[in-house]
């Protein structure tokens, strides 16, 4: 791979993480009030108000108080959280695999169906298989995400009770690593379900129109002369042609789905960093607010970094003026 | 422009925008009253169930007949005058059993206001304190009466609110689900409609900035754009609307700040191509100055891109504006869409499967996106008629 474009692509990565860290911080300086004014209680003494203000820093001059915050955010150091009082890494931490797990599952599912699903469509061009796929995908992507995973909520969790009406884990858990597991991918079954329903079409649509066209390739063309079975001459050769620009689209679907993530842990109440951040959101609970969406911008970034890499390693044709835009 | 009128999403653009303006001055109350029983279901839903009853009770005995299941709420209210020697008796008849509601003496007027879900009134009529006391009150179909004892002149209203109301129901505070949806689409409509102005506004000049000047200007600009589009942009909308308080301008301010990114793009690559074209260049060699070029031949050439950039960004703002307020973080006074779901999802319509509660908003949404992205694909193709057969690539 070439050097100076991997160079290029970790310098891009810092720019917006620093542009992350920088705008975190200035939005909790701009904001009304200083960020203890939630906690401070007006029955509270001087003294204590100005000790609190030193436990959390708020008496050093702004350009300190910005090294301080920009050590505490590299060191994953972000204080004590307003609400619970309790350290916010570690919450964050605890909280952290359950959105992992529901981002990356539902991603590969939504892109398997989707990718499958475009192949099949571009495949038969002009049959009852492509209009389904195109309506669907159609259909998929211009709902509300979160109106769907109501409906299917109000449907599968209530009307026929098959899955949970809310939270990752049954109350009380059951005993038994592997009845925790399987409770565990129970409630999560309807979250990646959902969200895998609203990303497939987005993917179908895409790969379809992508396929269809090297589908008209001369060197399909060819394999087809060659006398290559059908499967090999899509998967061996018109696949590993669009496989660069759908890893574009996985990179470029990263925010989307971190959104998406956020809005699904509400609506089904799951324990994740996106109800984290909301609780601490609607709480006024800055420092956890803060550390949560600098977690969710680093998993955005971190994952879009690992998307260029792979990029880079699957098209040959990747140069340096090729990633200009 | 009549031409316009032959796709049918733009006859229903206009037809929204005129029941969001104008269908809430024919509605009278405003949406936030209640008006009938928690969780009450759609007028058409069953009609075993009851409809909403209210009578006026002026007389000394007033009887009806009960054909249907009891009431969601028994409530009697109003003023009774009588002789102060005089005993009043306000009796509750039933086909069963007769309950003595309330027994007055010793002043000329009396206030009534008993509620069937008190502690008191269920007390009073030894009634079982937990559980609904209209069951005990409307045992069995039948007829059934109130009698007043003793009176000189009473005008006391009885007051049945039903498991019915309304044309789509009400909410967990008794508050009629038709009319906030009515009022909804106002809200949906200025929060989206002005941001993404202001979001097109924005995406304007910072793309003809970056288009005409280039340079590091450019690349600074652009650079932005990317980073705007790699930061997730929920969260950081919901830190916002955290930070910076509820309201509906803050939320348009805030929305339109993470909307103007692809505006800004698509009018840099207009301005880069246009820019270079042989009477650009002639504009300059008379001597035509930089604003002069960008205000009367850059602005007017971006317009069409502007106008289908407005129409097709109104969904995503409308659905951010959605989301954030599904999460509670929008003004609660405020009525919209997303807040009837985030109160839907927050309040018990689950547990009571109350599907009026969650459809309507949804499914509004929904319609109202398709309505823009319509219109917005339909502006395009007239802009760029190639893009017309794009249903077959």
């Amino acid at each position: 791979m070439n050097r100076k474009w991997l160079i290029r692509r970790i310098l891009s990565s810092l720019g917006v993480l620093a542009a992350v860290l920088v705008l975190n911080f200035v939005l909790f300086r701009i904001m009304p009030g200083d960020a203890i004014s939630t906690i401070i209680d007006p029955s509270f003494s001087p003294e204590a108000k100005a000790l609190l203000r030193e436990l959390y820093g708020l008496d050093k001059p702004m350009l300190e108080q910005f090294f301080i915050y920009m050590k505490q955010m590299l060191t994953f150091n972000f204080g004590l959280s307003f609400l619970s009082r309790r350290p916010v890494w570690q919450e964050l931490l605890s909280r952290l695999p359950s959105t992992l797990i529901l981002m990356s599952v539902s991603m590969v599912l939504s892109s398997i169906l989707g990718i499958w699903l475009g192949i099949k469509a571009a495949l038969n061009r002009g049959k009852f298989v492509e209009t389904l796929v195109l309506r669907l995908g159609a259909v998929a992507t211009s709902f509300p995400g979160f109106f769907v995973q109501l409906v299917l909520l109000m449907l599968l969790a209530r009307t026929f009770a098959i899955f949970p009406l809310r939270g990752s884990l049954s109350v009380p858990p059951p005993t038994g690593t592997f009845a925790i597991i399987l409770d565990y991918a129970w409630h999560m079954t309807l979250p990646v379900l959902s969200l895998t329903l609203m990303g497939f079409g987005g993917w179908a649509l895409y790969v379809r129109n992508l396929m269809v066209r090297v589908l008209g390739e001369d060197y399909v063309l060819m394999a087809r002369a060659r006398g290559l079975t059908e499967k090999r001459i899509v998967y061996g050769h018109a696949f590993r042609t669009i496989l660069p620009p759908i890893l574009t689209i996985l990179l470029m679907s990263v925010p989307g789905l971190v959104s998406g993530a956020v809005i699904t842990e509400s609506v089904f109440s799951l324990y994740g960093v996106g109800t984290f951040l909301l609780e601490a959101v609607s709480g006024h609970d800055y420092p956890s607010a803060g550390a949560a969406f600098y977690l969710l911008a680093l998993i955005t970034i971190i994952s879009n970094f690992f998307a260029d890499i792979v990029y880079g390693l699957v098209d040959p044709r990747v140069r340096i003026e090729g990633r200009n835009r | 422009m009549i031409s316009l009128l032959k796709r049918k999403s733009i006859i229903a653009f206009i037809a929204i925008c005129f029941i969001g303006a104008f269908l809430p001055m024919l509605l009278d109350g405003h949406p936030a009253d209640t008006v009938g029983a928690p969780f009450a279901r759609p007028i058409f839903w069953n009609s075993n169930l009851p409809a909403l009853v209210e009578m006026d009770i002026s007389t000394k005995e007033t009887s009806f007949e009960w054909r249907k299941n009891p009431p969601a709420i028994f409530s009697l209210s109003g003023t009774v005058k009588a002789n102060p020697t005089s005993e009043v008796k306000i009796v509750w008849h039933t086909p069963n059993k007769d309950f003595v509601l309330a027994t007055l003496i010793g002043q000329s007027l009396y206030w009534i206001n008993m509620d069937g879900r008190d502690m008191i009134f269920k007390q009073a009529l030894n009634l079982p304190l937990i559980g609904k006391s209209v069951e005990a009150l409307f045992p069995s179909k039948g007829k059934y009466s109130i009698t007043i004892d003793g009176a000189e002149n009473c005008e006391l209203k009885l007051y049945l609110p039903g498991q019915r109301q309304g044309l789509l129901g009400t909410d967990q505070r008794g508050r009629d689900v038709f009319r906030m949806l009515i009022y909804g689409i106002r809200t949906s409509l200025i929060v989206g409609i002005s941001a993404t102005i202001i979001a097109c506004i924005l995406g304007l000049g910072f793309g003809l900035i970056a288009g005409y000047t280039g340079g590091l200007t450019d690349a600074l600009i652009m650079r932005t754009v990317d980073i705007l589009l790699s930061i997730p942009t929920l969260p950081i909308l919901m830190v916002l609307a955290g930070i910076w308080g509820k309201g509906l301008w803050q939320l348009v301010l805030i929305l339109s700040i993470f909307s103007w990114m692809g505006t800004a793009r698509s009018v840099r690559s207009l301005v880069l191509t246009v820019r270079e074209s042989p009477w650009v260049e002639g504009l300059k060699a008379l001597g035509a100055k930089k604003s002069y070029i960008l205000r009367r031949h850059l602005v007017p050439e971006t317009a069409p891109i502007l106008l289908a950039n407005i129409a097709l960004g109104v969904p995503g703002v409308i659905l951010s504006e959605a989301a954030l307020a599904f999460l509670g973080l929008s003004d609660p006074r405020l009525i919209s869409w997303g807040r009837m779901l985030h109160e839907a999802h927050a309040f018990g319509a689950f547990t009571e499967g109350a599907w009026w509660l969650l459809l309507p908003p949804g499914i509004g949404i929904v319609i109202l996106c398709l309505i823009f992205m319509d219109t917005g694909r339909y502006l395009e193709e007239l802009i760029d008629p190639r893009l017309g057969s794009g249903k077959n690539v």
